[in-house]
């Protein structure tokens, strides 16, 4: 390189002042938004950590072989020659309201999901209907067991395990939706193209190639709604109810375990606000277990 | 090297040191007739392909190039109908195979595409397994026995040269074949069909050097029994592969001559300005 050209480039004493304090103002800020952001996530993490640390410390004194084996007692004031209740009524009834929700949304969900990615790209009808379904999504929960009160448990004269699968049904469709349609949007065109030029029909292309690429994302899909509905609330209260004693039958009222958490954790009795505990520890485990396997199926797809 | 010792002179028929088929070579029974073809993307969008006219010899490779957004490609998914798959474009004018217009409402589609297949740019095995994807197609069409089954999809991979690489894992997955090695699989499941024409819309620029070579192989081999069109933005592959070419320029059909004509001696100016590289 020759000296003009080097020359025409060099900085004054003045410019490289200005550069020299530009770049201190920049390490700073570098720094400030670092720690800023640090600060942030140990803020989370606190919270969350104290409410686990809590939940585990609580929930697994209590949890013990009659909490999972046993119907719900009343409290014993203190009294421990009398029977220790347990939880099996909830259990079994989420087990089964969750389950039967699970299996009615799916199906709906899936095949929304797979119109909206595969029938309705780019037209208005499916704008609205993915708009709909994503409001859905976010809708409070209570408001969905309001709607299954008024259409299914006045109509059919009282609270039942049915109900309370439908209210869970209509939480499951939206999520199920969302995930069918990112999954099968994430399929390149070319492999739909692929199929159809071998002389598919469109619904194989769909059933036997794209769901088939897309079923690992699906899978987690189902999973993150099975998940969620485990521990919904509310809109159980206003459906199945609660019940006290183990009952299967779906045109009764239903046990769920976040209504018998939230009801034996009103009650002020030291011994039943104990078992609430153990029950927030199950509904908690059930739903990291499932979580965890969601990201394992996922993770198996990339 | 004895390359290195032949005199370097250009013949009539060479182009970039390939060699170019001549016109003796061309065969003049058409298996599929273009008239008068007019393409759109959509309502009131320019026409993407102008009045074609344009015969594809039996078992003879035609080669389509021209620079991109020239139409060669529409002109390849019009072939096969892929085309119908998105509302809004549309297709006029004929396109005979048969003596029947291919572009008839009552044509049908799985039908013709049973009959023309194709080959994409990207390989696109199915998540399956290989012998899975072959399987796949000829049980759209056809009721096998599991022994006929097994013989189709052993002709099928000897056919697209990749039997041989595959033969020991025909039960694993397919996503685990290398980029050559699926285009060939890719290749194998359009020819399990039995189509009568095979259309390749740039079919190794995905692919290393290596495996361009075997495809290029396969498809001179394919020739035989199959009629073959062949997009490609490679001159040297139109030249090596093809037996006509086809130059689109601006959804226009420019000329089309046998290989070793168009790359020694086109008739138009535009076509010799592309091919000699001046634009494109």
């Amino acid at each position: 390189m020759s000296a003009t050209t080097a020359g025409a480039f060099a900085r004054s004493p003045a410019e490289v002042k200005v550069q020299r304090a530009l770049g201190r103002r920049r390490k700073l800020v570098d720094e400030l938004v670092r720690w800023f952001c640090l600060a942030a996530t140990a803020v989370g993490l606190f919270f969350l950590a104290s409410i686990m640390v809590t939940l585990l410390w609580r929930g697994v004194v209590a949890l013990d072989w009659i909490v999972l084996t046993q119907e719900f007692q009343p409290t014993r004031y203190g009294d421990d020659s009398l029977p220790k209740g347990g939880l099996v009524h909830a259990i079994v009834g989420s087990l089964i309201q969750t389950s039967i929700a699970t299996a009615i949304g799916t199906p709906i969900g899936l095949f929304v999901g797979t119109y909206l990615s595969e029938y309705a790209r780019g037209s208005k009808f499916g704008y609205s209907v993915r708009f709909i379904s994503d409001i859905l999504l976010s809708a409070p929960s209570v408001l969905i067991g309001l709607f299954i009160y008024q259409i299914f448990v006045l109509p059919t004269g009282g609270f039942s395990g049915m109900a309370g699968a439908l209210a869970l049904a209509i939480i499951v469709i939206p999520v199920v939706v969302r995930t069918t349609e990112d999954m099968l949007q994430l399929i390149p065109n070319t492999l739909r193209e692929a199929v159809v030029a071998l002389g598919a029909p469109k619904w194989k292309m769909i059933t036997l190639v794209a769901w088939r690429a897309a079923l690992s994302g699906i899978l987690t899909g189902i999973l993150l709604a099975f998940a969620r509905i485990m521990g919904e609330t509310a809109p159980l209260l206003l459906t199945s109810f609660g019940n006290n004693i183990l009952s299967t039958d779906l045109s009764r009222a239903m046990a769920s375990l976040p209504v018998s958490i939230y009801q034996q954790a009103n009650s002020g009795f030291p011994d039943l606000i104990e078992i609430a505990w153990s029950g927030a520890l199950i509904v908690t485990l059930t739903v990291l277990v499932v979580n965890i396997l969601a990201r394992v199926a996922l993770r198996k797809r990339k | 090297m004895n390359d290195q010792t032949q005199p370097v002179t250009e013949s009539a028929a060479s182009f970039g040191g390939v060699q170019a088929r001549s016109e003796a070579a061309i065969n003049h029974v058409s298996r599929i007739s273009v008239r008068n073809l007019d393409f759109v993307y959509g309502e009131g969008l320019p026409k993407a392909l102008k009045g074609i006219n344009l015969e594809f010899p039996d078992r003879q490779v035609t080669g389509m190039i021209g620079p991109s957004g020239c139409g060669k490609s529409t002109l390849l998914r019009v072939l096969n109908r892929m085309y119908s798959l998105y509302p809004g474009q549309k297709a006029t004018g004929e396109v005979l195979m048969d003596g029947r217009n291919l572009l008839d409402a009552n044509v049908d589609i799985n039908e013709l595409r049973s009959k023309i297949g194709m080959v994409f740019q990207k390989p696109t095995p199915f998540p399956m397994t290989i012998y899975e994807n072959i399987a796949f197609g000829v049980r759209l069409h056809e009721k096998l026995s599991k022994k006929q089954m097994d013989e189709r999809v052993e002709w099928a991979l000897s056919r697209a040269a990749i039997w041989n690489e595959v033969k020991d894992r025909l039960q694993t997955n397919a996503m685990g074949l290398s980029g050559g090695q699926q285009q060939r699989l890719c290749i194998a499941r359009t020819i399990a069909v039995r189509p009568e024409v095979i259309l390749f819309d740039e079919p190794t620029s995905a692919l290393d050097p290596i495996s361009t070579l075997k495809i290029e192989e396969l498809i001179d081999e394919l020739k035989r029994d199959f009629t073959i069109v062949i997009v490609t933005h490679n001159m040297q592959q139109a030249a090596r592969c093809a037996d006509q070419v086809a130059f689109f320029y601006l959804g226009e059909l420019i000329e089309v001559a046998p290989a070793a004509q168009m790359f020694t001696a086109p008739r138009e100016q535009k076509t010799q300005e592309y091919i000699t590289g001046r634009f494109g």
